[in-house]
């Protein structure tokens, strides 16, 4: 199993509960769509499964891992599974598009002329061959969108979570990213893309986790 | 495992707060520098009184005013011979007359109310060593020759010396340490306010699969390399200062401390807290960073 949910419920402060009740599974290597209007708890949901955040009740396993019971040296190899593509990008502004993007990989202390190379031909690949050296300020909003794309596949993480990476864009570039996610996907990586687009969703054939305040209202991915 | 050290650089520049940094070390280590040349000195006073002075005692046979009645120099022949008589004195020695002018010159500068003053006699006597011989007994004994005469005991006069400068450089001591206190508590308040302002970087940072302690070893860097910046030019300045301290202390110097040993020692000692303070504030920046790490997500 990929990710599993089990009976989880997430609340911030005592009467505001944003997820309830929430069980799913997903096996390895799909590609699912996470939908729900705004305001659903999509984003939640995402940061449970990063480890950014704890249920307060139920259990999150994650490549098996139960995350509640993991101890906190062993965490961060299970982080390092998983790549994030944040809706505010999240660069760090003083660091270039290349040094950005190779973050991850330092991390792992990973050989430095491995990390140019590898670093650079992902920029490539993502269209940004010529912006290695740009600092995020000086990058347009999508340029600076896949340069996060670029740092979260760059250590090639079993699992990609992506938060509405399309809301924006417009449509066409939305469908171009669409299709960076899924040769990502192609390539064996996993990938969970939440987004309020319903006509997006529609688009592509892959199946849906909906949530509707805070509750699954579909499990399609199950039967997936 | 390691962070690009460039990660925190802005947020340790942000406000000035790598000069607060280096100005609150440097000053720490000045005023350090400043106490361990102290205590050093003071340490070597009385390891140089330790030695030799503790079985002497000094007889003072004060001038007489009317020479016809008993002139001084049957005063001091009558105080030796009751003196040479002592089975616990081992060894008798009359000071010279321009001895005592000798020793009170730095006190009297005009040489003709040297010459005008009508000087003690003093005798020093060496005791046996574990000899019972108090300067009370002495001065008792001698009380037939003179009333006035006086008896010194070096012994006792030196252990309140002892005990004065044991105090002083118990507060040196205490003083080295209040300043490594406020290093650590300060380096360590640092440490926390650019975590704070750092808030959304460490959680990314986190998320991407950061280790607390490589973090944590980011912030010991910066901190190394401020501290040792700071520590060199606080250290510097306090030499310059307990050098010119002592250029015009040199005449009263007890010559004991000018020799080559008592200057190796403080050299060793003093060269101790640069390098102790750089250490201080990399490993509290160390160990503060990972505290705070260990209570985010
Ligand atoms: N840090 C937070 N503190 C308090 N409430 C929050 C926080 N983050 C999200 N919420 C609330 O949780 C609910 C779900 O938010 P979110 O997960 O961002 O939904 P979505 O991503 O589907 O728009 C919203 O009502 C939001 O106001
Ligand atoms: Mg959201």
């Amino acid at each position: 199993m990929l990710v599993q949910f089990e009976k989880v419920s997430l609340n911030y402060g005592e009467n505001h509960p944003v997820l309830t009740d929430i069980n799913f599974a997903l096996p390895k290597g799909g590609f699912y769509f996470l939908t729900g209007p705004s305001g659903a708890g999509k984003s939640s949901l995402l940061r449970l499964m990063c480890c950014a955040e704890k249920p307060n009740t139920g259990r999150v396993f994650l490549f098996g891992h139960d995350t509640s019971h993991v101890a906190r040296k062993d965490l961060p190899d299970i982080r390092r599974q998983i790549g994030v593509v944040f809706q505010d990008f999240r660069l760090i502004p003083h660091l270039t598009a290349m040094e950005n993007a190779a973050l991850p990989l330092r991390l792992v202390g990973t050989d430095e002329d491995y990390i140019t190379r590898h670093t650079r031909e992902l920029l490539e690949w993502v269209g940004l061959g010529k912006r290695l050296d740009a600092l995020p300020a000086e990058l347009s909003g999508g340029e600076q969108q896949r340069v996060a794309i670029a740092r979260a596949v760059v250590n090639k993480p079993k699992m990609l979570l992506a938060d509405e990476p399309t809301g924006n864009v417009d449509d066409e570039t939305a469908i171009k990213l669409f299709h960076l996610f899924d040769e990502l996907h192609k390539m064996g990586t996993a990938v969970i893309l939440a987004t309020h687009q319903q006509n997006l969703v529609e688009r592509f054939n892959k199946p849906a986790l909906r949530l509707k305040n805070g509750h699954l209202t579909s499990l399609a991915a199950k039967a997936a | 495992m390691a962070l690009p050290r460039s990660v925190f650089s802005p947020a340790f520049r942000y406000q000035h707060l790598s000069w607060f940094f280096v100005a609150l070390v440097g000053i720490m280590v000045y005023v350090a520098t400043f106490a361990t040349a102290a205590e050093a000195t003071l340490s070597a006073i009385t390891l140089t009184w330790d030695t030799g002075v503790e079985s002497r005692l000094t007889i003072e046979i004060p001038a007489v005013e009317d020479e016809a009645n008993m002139p001084q120099i049957e005063r001091v022949r009558q105080t030796l011979a009751i003196l040479k008589a002592q089975p616990d004195i081992a060894l008798v020695m009359p000071l010279p007359d321009d001895e005592a002018a000798r020793l009170l010159k730095p006190w009297i500068s005009q040489p003709e109310l040297l010459k005008a003053i009508a000087l003690p006699t003093l005798i020093d006597v060496e005791r046996k060593t574990g000899s019972s011989l108090t300067a009370a007994t002495l001065q008792d004994k001698l009380k037939n020759v003179a009333e006035d005469i006086h008896v010194d005991d070096h012994a006792a006069w030196l252990a309140d010396m002892n005990h004065l400068v044991n105090g002083l450089a118990l507060m040196a001591g205490l003083m080295i340490l209040l300043t490594a206190v406020t290093l650590i508590i300060a380096v360590s308040l640092i440490c926390r306010a650019i975590m704070a302002t750092e808030h959304d970087t460490i959680a990314l940072l986190h998320i991407i699969g950061a280790d607390d302690d490589a973090i944590a070893k980011t912030f010991q860097y910066h901190a190394r390399r401020l501290a040792g910046r700071a520590s060199m030019v606080g250290f510097i300045l306090a030499l310059i200062s307990v050098g010119i301290l002592l250029f015009f202390l040199r005449r009263f110097a007890d010559p004991a401390l000018l020799q080559p040993m008592h200057w190796a020692g403080l050299a060793a000692s003093v060269l101790v807290v640069p390098l102790a303070a750089i250490a201080m504030a990399a490993l509290s920046a160390r160990l503060s960073a990972l505290k705070l790490l260990r209570s985010m997500p």
